[in-house]
């Protein structure tokens, strides 16, 4: 009995060592796998969408159309949104006193990272102009925010403290309106109003704003009207330089519809929707309508350039950037509003690695991906303008070897 | 004269009033970080300090248009803030000696932009630097004061100790404390609030007492783990049981304890939620167990059972290390140089309060089952009670369990994945050997009886 015991144990004991040994192989060879993985695949950022972010908003308040994002140093997300001018009535009874829900929010709002909502203000009051449409969101390095707008006589941006308090207002609402149209008529008669690109004291419906710490200078795209980027001392809003599409002086003459098969524009198309600065002191400039991203220096000089799904016509395919956190700002994320997703680009080369998103309402999904921010640690914002109306937020899972061009709703897997 | 006092004493509570609401005009901020580098240098303590200006109340700061800082005349202001919210909040001490209040070296008013406070050398470059230029346009809320504090000392090698009351700066402060001591090391500190005073290089005797008390009263804390303890010993109770499955957990959580504290655990949001569902459904199974058979010994108790039990108790046992590693993590940072001896003391505390239990309940579940109901019975309803109860909590954290994605199946992670079936087959040779051990010396134990 005693010996057969022995036996047993003598083989378990092997069975054990053998086991140890099997598993060590097979782990060698795995590990051997994922290094060949790793150095051959073209890798990329991959994302999920968070569905949990934002918490909801207090007092029934409901977001319009959703047309700016920005994060500033404390990680803290702000979005601006046209609230109720473009909330249906029946989506703002509270508002209407017809009901108990719901009203338009406020049109700028703070979240932490854990969605709360933190401060909330916004819209006309004493000693500035609140655009008629407000347009894009940006917070300085010094904390202050800043706002363009793009209704038709919005030729002006505006800057507040974190609190809302207003401190400086550049060029003058309705100082685009043509020459005879009846001032202060109708606001919304887009045809009484004409471009000046080469105008150093106002704009032309402006799209976005970027302001670089080291010159304290202010990056405006300009816009839905004008052609240009227009560059500006941040703090005394005194108009520098400007320059058009490849750095040519801009020209207001209107343009043909953009036709993907004619040679590119000389000009920029309307709108010129984003004027990003990079670690490395370029300027990414979205010519929305004309499917392309330019590079400039900060003096305007044309860099190179680089098109996006070309045949995408009406509202375009380059709608906004925005850099990842990596030291050397490796990858861009484009929003496209037209096509519904988000491209992640390399920098270096601006090819597109892969892209994420759908067309839908759901989680993930976009109805105009307008605007596009990202945090410290690498996760993407983006707001949805038209009906899409939200703000959301794609956790950053790391790099990973890109398996698919299109990936679809990065929707939380199970 | 006289009758003119009550006037005066109004006047006085008016002016008083409107100073009041003058210079409060914000609110307390939400959430406020301060950040802290504490160096000593040869005679002299260096503590440098940045918080919010948001968080200053009831100090006037000059301004000029638009409520901008006016930077040419601020230095008195930020002096005072300095002095008042910040080094009156600060108790220093040098072994038990408090130190004197420390010299004001120098104040900066910085951008919230600033990232100058990533490191000490840094930071120390920018607040002896030079100031921003007075044409700065910064709003007064939006800025950060940064304060380099001078402290005198005896020896940088000295053991020094700090309490950083700066509660009051906003209804949620934390403190992050870097913590620098000659030799090159760097010690991380995250205080919330009002931490009390922490020792920043303990003695191995103070992160003992320290840790065992932390061990003593997370034990006493969490019900699971009593649980789990108590469907160990319901049907052993003799010593002789006892000792193996105690001495069984024990030294699984310990393992797996220290393996955390070493980083070896994954990193992962998934893996919390995991072991808690594990924990749960651990005491399901000793529940079910009790009611299904384990009998012991109350009643003496074969060996096989025993052995078997130990076994069940080692591998939950490893579970519940990295539960008990959970509620250590954040009070690591106050182990000094002594993590091992921390973490040891911990475990200490653990048993401790293990024993303490123990040295209740088993005489209560005696008494109970010699006097109110048959041992048999008694320990199906007291298991099944605590079966029901650790049901829901299982099934509560698998719901928050479900939640997080499934990771993506990848050579890498399968190589990961085999290390840790590697390392559990290496465990359980162990056990199995063990178990050999065991069983040999239980025969040889039946052979003397006889």
């Amino acid at each position: 009995m005693r010996h057969q015991g022995r036996t047993r144990n003598l083989f378990i004991g092997a069975g054990f060592v053998a086991l140890l040994a099997t598993l060590a192989v097979g782990q060698a060879m795995l590990e051997r796998t994922a290094d060949a993985q790793t150095n051959g695949a073209v890798r990329a950022p991959r994302f999920e969408v968070d569905p949990l972010w934002p918490k909801p908003l207090p007092n029934h308040w409901v977001l319009g159309s959703a047309i700016g994002v920005w994060v500033d140093v404390n990680d803290h997300v702000w979005i601006i949104h046209r609230s109720s001018a473009t909330l249906a009535v029946n989506e703002r009874p509270l508002e209407m006193k017809t009901g108990d829900c719901c009203a338009g929010a406020p049109p700028v709002l703070e979240f932490d990272q854990a969605g709360n909502l933190l401060r909330h203000w916004g819209g006309p009051g004493q000693g500035y102009e609140w655009p008629d449409s407000n347009h894009g969101i940006f917070i300085d390095y010094k904390g202050n925010v800043w706002i363009g707008g793009n209704g038709p006589a919005d030729s002006h941006i505006l800057k507040f403290t974190k609190d809302g308090k207003f401190l400086l207002q550049i060029g003058k609402k309705g100082a685009r309106r043509r020459a005879g149209a009846a001032a202060g008529g109708n606001e919304g008669d887009v045809a009484g109003f004409v471009g000046g690109s080469n105008d150093p004291d106002n704009f032309g419906r402006v799209a976005k704003i970027f302001v670089d710490q080291k010159e304290n200078e202010a990056y405006i795209s300009d816009g839905y009207l004008n052609k240009r980027v227009a560059v500006l001392d941040a703090d005394t809003g005194k108009m520098k330089r400007w320059w058009g599409a490849y750095g040519n002086k801009p020209d207001d003459t209107p343009l043909p519809p953009y036709n993907p098969a004619a040679p590119p524009s000389q000009q920029f198309y309307n709108p010129v929707h984003c004027a990003d600065m990079s670690v490395d002191r370029l300027i990414y400039v979205c010519d929305r309508v004309g499917d392309r991203l330019q590079v400039f220096t900060p003096e305007g000089k044309f860099v190179r350039e680089a098109f996006y799904e070309k045949d995408t016509l009406n509202s375009g395919s380059v709608w906004d950037v925005a850099f990842s956190r990596d030291v050397q700002q490796r990858y861009i994320f484009m929003a496209d509003g037209v096509n519904e997703k988000v491209r992640i680009i390399d920098r270096q080369t601006l090819q597109e690695l892969t892209t994420f998103g759908d067309g839908g309402r759901q989680p993930g999904q976009f109805y105009g991906a307008h605007s596009i921010a990202t945090d410290s640690k690498g996760n993407i914002y983006t707001t949805e303008t038209y009906e899409g109306k939200r703000v959301q937020r794609f956790v950053n899972k790391g790099l990973a070897p890109v398996t698919k061009q299109h990936q679809g709703t990065v929707w939380p897997s199970k | 004269m006289r009758g003119s006092a009550p006037l005066r004493t109004l006047a006085l509570f008016v002016f008083a009033l409107s100073l009041a609401a003058r210079v409060s005009a914000h609110d307390i901020p939400r959430d406020v970080t301060v950040q802290a580098f504490a160096k000593p240098e040869g005679t002299r303590f260096h503590l440098l300090v940045r918080v919010p200006l948001k968080a200053i109340m009831d100090i006037e700061f000059p301004r000029r248009e638009r409520e901008y800082v006016d930077l040419a005349r601020i230095d008195p202001s930020l002096r005072d803030a300095a002095r008042i919210w910040l080094a009156n909040k600060i108790e220093l001490y040098e072994g038990d000696t408090r130190l004197a209040d420390p010299r004001i070296v120098s104040t900066r008013l910085s951008l919230e932009s600033d990232r100058s406070f990533a490191t000490y050398e840094e930071a120390l470059a920018h607040v002896t630097g030079p100031a921003l230029p007075d044409s700065t346009t910064v709003f007064w809320e939006q800025g950060l004061l940064d304060v380099l504090f001078e402290y005198p000392i005896q020896s940088d090698r000295s053991r020094f100790s700090i309490h950083a009351a700066f509660d009051r700066l906003a209804l949620r402060v934390v403190t992050a404390l870097r913590f620098m001591p000659p030799g090159g090391i760097v010690r991380a500190y995250e205080l919330e609030g009002d931490a009390g005073l922490v020792r920043l290089d303990p003695r191995w005797h103070q992160a003992m007492r320290r840790f065992v008390s932390l061990g003593f009263f997370h034990i006493l804390d969490g019900t699971d783990h009593l649980l789990f303890l108590l469907c160990l010993v319901i049907p052993f109770r003799r010593l002789r049981t006892l000792v193996p499955i105690v001495t069984a957990f024990t030294a699984a959580h310990s393992m797996t304890l220290m393996a955390s504290a070493y980083n070896v655990a994954p990193d992962a949001l998934w893996f919390p939620p995991l072991i808690e569902t594990l924990i749960a459904m651990s005491i399901v199974y000793m529940a079910l167990e009790n009611i299904v058979g384990a009998t012991g010994s109350g009643s003496g108790g074969s060996g096989s059972g025993i052995a078997r039990r130990w076994i069940i108790t080692f591998a939950f046992g490893l579970v519940h290390g990295f539960g008990f590693s959970f509620g250590l993590q954040h009070t690591l940072q106050f182990a000094g140089s002594h993590l091992l001896t921390s973490l040891l003391s911990f475990n200490v505390g653990v048993e401790l309060g293990q024993l303490v239990v123990l040295a209740l309940v088993v005489p209560v579940l005696d008494v109970l089952f010699r006097f109110v109901v048959a041992e048999r019975m008694g320990t199906i309803v007291l298991s099944a009670l605590v079966a029901h109860t650790a049901w829901h909590w299982m099934t509560d954290r698998f719901g928050v369990l479900r939640q997080f994605p499934w990771p993506a199946v990848t050579a890498a992670g399968m190589a990961t994945l085999l290390g840790w079936v590697m390392a559990l087959v290496a465990l359980a040779a162990i056990m199995w050997l063990g178990s050999l051990v065991i069983q040999r010396s239980s025969e040889h134990y039946v052979g003397e009886s006889r």
